[in-house]
């Protein structure tokens, strides 16, 4: 019986009554006590998911096929993924002396959490799912945090399960020296490209500098790429996808899955997990491919409302997501408006540089009619997009309840791209709008 | 009348959005009839640095910025003969700690700047990274303004005796120092990305006038519709500046 952690574990049981999850309660621990993380007897499987994107619905489709392969699993499923988040996940699924009561932890946890908690979170597994410029106010600069993840990971002997089609990725794999490194990939279809003008990184050979020769490029700078001065990226694959077809159907070895979020991203997202529940000796054949074309995250990932008209809410953080996301708002080309929230808190990142790497000038299209602008940073994204031609088609609109108004009058169907923190507010005002 | 620009190693070197400074040279000339002409250098490519109005060297990783390193300093010559000629120079941030004398990095390796003013720069210990929105107020060229951006660096650079601006909130040079960047008739130096030039069009726009009075006789500009620039500014001074 710990004193502390009873205190913890009924501080989350007050919150979950009352309806609110969230870090209160691992605040409350580390508090109390530094090393309260490290303090708990982990499950003999710990299974770490991070990297830029696809983190969320990676980590919960992991831990769907973990349960539906039998295990109990706990998992932050809902994307807390810092210190306060993942130590109020222990706590309130631990008993009195500390241990973990689940079969299995699927963490979701955040790229410079990672480095600190590594060790005290003892994983079985990491996986990662790809490297992009993100937040990068908090961390100084991508390189750092390659560096940091390259060091803890170097004498790590358990699974990595990692994409092979990023570069950033491979890089981590070959600093790791005991371990046993599974290389997921995805094989060239009709939307991969020769040329891209999406990649900000991956383009040099992390070992020598010479410049990354790329077969294909399947989004950003996630591709089939290969160093020919030293073979760096020449990877061996342990889960190849293949042959996917116009509704996203895939392939590997030999059997077909089905995922119901239809776009490239996802396929890799599936891919990592099907990689990992294989490492595991567990069935991630029919068992996964349910999961895959079920799974939906909800909560501001492509989600659905019903205004007047059908409205989309996604998140957007960076510009290789935003980039994805605008290809979905563009897919078909009927008559829509969108709005794009900018905010830049923390949980957003301070810096909104990152809306100067976008490629907001796919937008300017005769389809989009409108583009409202909203956020504590409404103006510079208005400012952004003023600068892809689109000025005559900006509306600035700074209060979230006017910009649904607008919405529903307007009559049109309509994407929201917005970042964390509005995105939080804008979901619960169209919970309450929809229909 | 027209002007061209050089825009240095623009895969490399290019941090934070930096590319939108040139997409704001290109708006602003454009619309005003002036001719803009954006040529970029890579690593090993025959340039002149002489035959340009304006030459742009933005930010990059440190991996970015070892790279590009050897290249930049071959080419001094060239540059010298271009800033003794009033060629226009924007830099930022790597591209300003390049033009010192040195940096000095974490481990303490020294590498060798292109060492055409004073400063130099060495990295920063652990905890005092400059991150966070900035505010400086400037006097370019006779006019005196505020220029906002956002501030991301580990380098503290010393031994400036021109600064471009006096930091009203933010770093600047250093943690927590007075001054921010370096100026003088040609140069503007800084570590001030957001990017830096679309919500400062007072900046963009001394910086094309430079440009072109590398060949012409200009004093000023036509105005045009800053509505949108303007806000965008207001609404990070305000905050900023708490005003």
């Amino acid at each position: 019986m710990d004193l502390k952690l009873s205190l913890v574990q009924l501080c989350s049981k007050i919150l979950t009554k009352m309806d609110r999850g969230g870090s209160l309660p691992g605040h409350l621990g580390l508090i109390m006590d530094k090393e309260f993380i490290q303090r708990f007897n982990m499950p003999n499987i710990v299974i770490l998911v991070t990297g830029t994107n696809g983190k969320t619905s990676t980590s919960n489709m992991i831990t769907e096929c973990l349960r539906a392969n039998g295990l109990s699993v706990i998992n932050n499923r809902r994307g807390d993924n810092l210190n306060y988040g993942i130590a109020t996940l222990l706590a309130s699924n631990a008993d009195s002396n500390y241990n973990i009561k689940a079969n299995a932890a699927v963490i979701e946890i955040d790229e410079l959490t990672l480095y600190r908690q590594f060790n005290n979170l003892k994983p079985t597994h990491l996986v990662l799912t790809n490297f992009f410029r993100d937040q990068l106010d908090r961390a100084g600069e991508m390189e750092t945090i390659i560096r940091k993840i390259e060091e803890v990971v170097k004498d790590f002997k358990g699974d990595l399960v990692l994409n092979g089609d990023d570069p950033n990725i491979v890089r981590i794999g070959e600093a790791n020296q005991n371990g046993k490194v599974h290389y997921y990939s995805v094989g060239e279809y009709d939307k991969s490209k020769k040329e891209t003008d999406e990649a900000s990184e991956g383009k040099f050979c992390p070992l020598c500098n010479k410049p990354l020769k790329y077969e294909y490029y399947q989004y950003s700078h996630i591709g089939r790429f290969k160093c020919e001065n030293d073979n760096f990226g020449d990877i061996e694959k342990d889960v190849f996808v293949e042959k996917i077809n116009d509704d996203y159907s895939f392939m590997v070895e030999g059997y077909e899955y089905h995922p119901r979020l239809k776009a490239i991203f996802n396929i890799y997202n599936c891919a990592a997990v099907i990689n990992t529940v294989k490492t595991l000796n567990l069935n991630y054949k029919d068992v996964a491919d349910n999961i895959f074309s079920n799974f939906e995250v909800k909560e501001g990932r492509n989600e659905l409302f019903h205004l007047n008209k059908d409205c989309r809410l996604n998140l957007i953080k960076n510009p290789t997501g935003a980039n994805e996301v605008m290809k979905y708002v563009l897919s078909d080309d009927k008559d829509k408006n969108v709005c794009i929230i900018l905010n830049d808190n923390i949980p957003d990142g301070t810096d909104i540089s990152w809306i100067w790497d976008a490629h907001f000038e796919r937008l300017n299209v005769d389809s989009v009619k409108h583009i409202i602008c909203s956020g504590l940073r409404a103006y510079d994204i208005a400012l952004r997009l003023k600068y892809e031609g689109l000025k005559d088609k900006i509306i600035v609109i700074e209060d979230f309840k006017e910009v649904i108004n607008y919405l529903n009058n307007d009559n049109l169907e309509s994407h929201i791209l917005s970042t964390y923190t509005a995105l939080l507010k804008m979901r619960s005002l169209l919970e309450k709008e929809s229909l | 009348m027209n002007i061209k620009v050089l825009w240095m190693y623009h895969t490399l070197m290019d941090l934070y959005g930096d590319k939108g400074n040139i997409e704001v040279l290109k708006y602003r000339c454009q619309k005003r009839n002036i001719g803009i002409e954006v040529d970029t250098c890579a690593i090993g490519e025959e340039k002149r640095i002489d035959d340009y109005d304006l030459f742009f060297l933005g930010g990059g990783a440190d991996k970015e910025q070892n790279m590009i390193i050897a290249d930049l300093l071959s080419r001094k010559e060239s540059i010298k003969d271009a800033l003794d000629n009033k060629t226009a120079v924007l830099l930022i941030c790597g591209g300003y700690q390049l033009f010192g004398q040195y940096y000095k990095d974490q481990d303490g390796k020294v590498v060798e700047g292109l060492g055409f003013f004073d400063y130099y720069t060495e990295s920063s210990s652990r905890d005092n990274r400059c991150i966070g929105n900035i505010a400086i107020e400037t006097n370019l060229d006779g006019e005196i303004f505020e220029v906002v951006g956002f501030e991301n660096h580990g380098g503290q650079t010393k031994g400036v005796k021109t600064a471009f601006g006096k930091v009203l909130s933010g770093h600047g040079n250093m943690y927590k120092s007075e001054y921010e960047g370096f100026m003088n008739d040609t140069v503007i130096a800084t570590y001030m990305h957001g990017p830096l030039l679309p919500k400062n069009p007072k900046v963009a726009d001394k910086i094309i006038l430079r440009a072109l009075n590398k060949h012409h006789k200009i004093d000023s500009l036509e105005p045009l519709d800053d509505e949108l620039e303007n806000k965008a500014r207001e609404v990070m001074l305000n905050r900023i500046l708490k005003k």
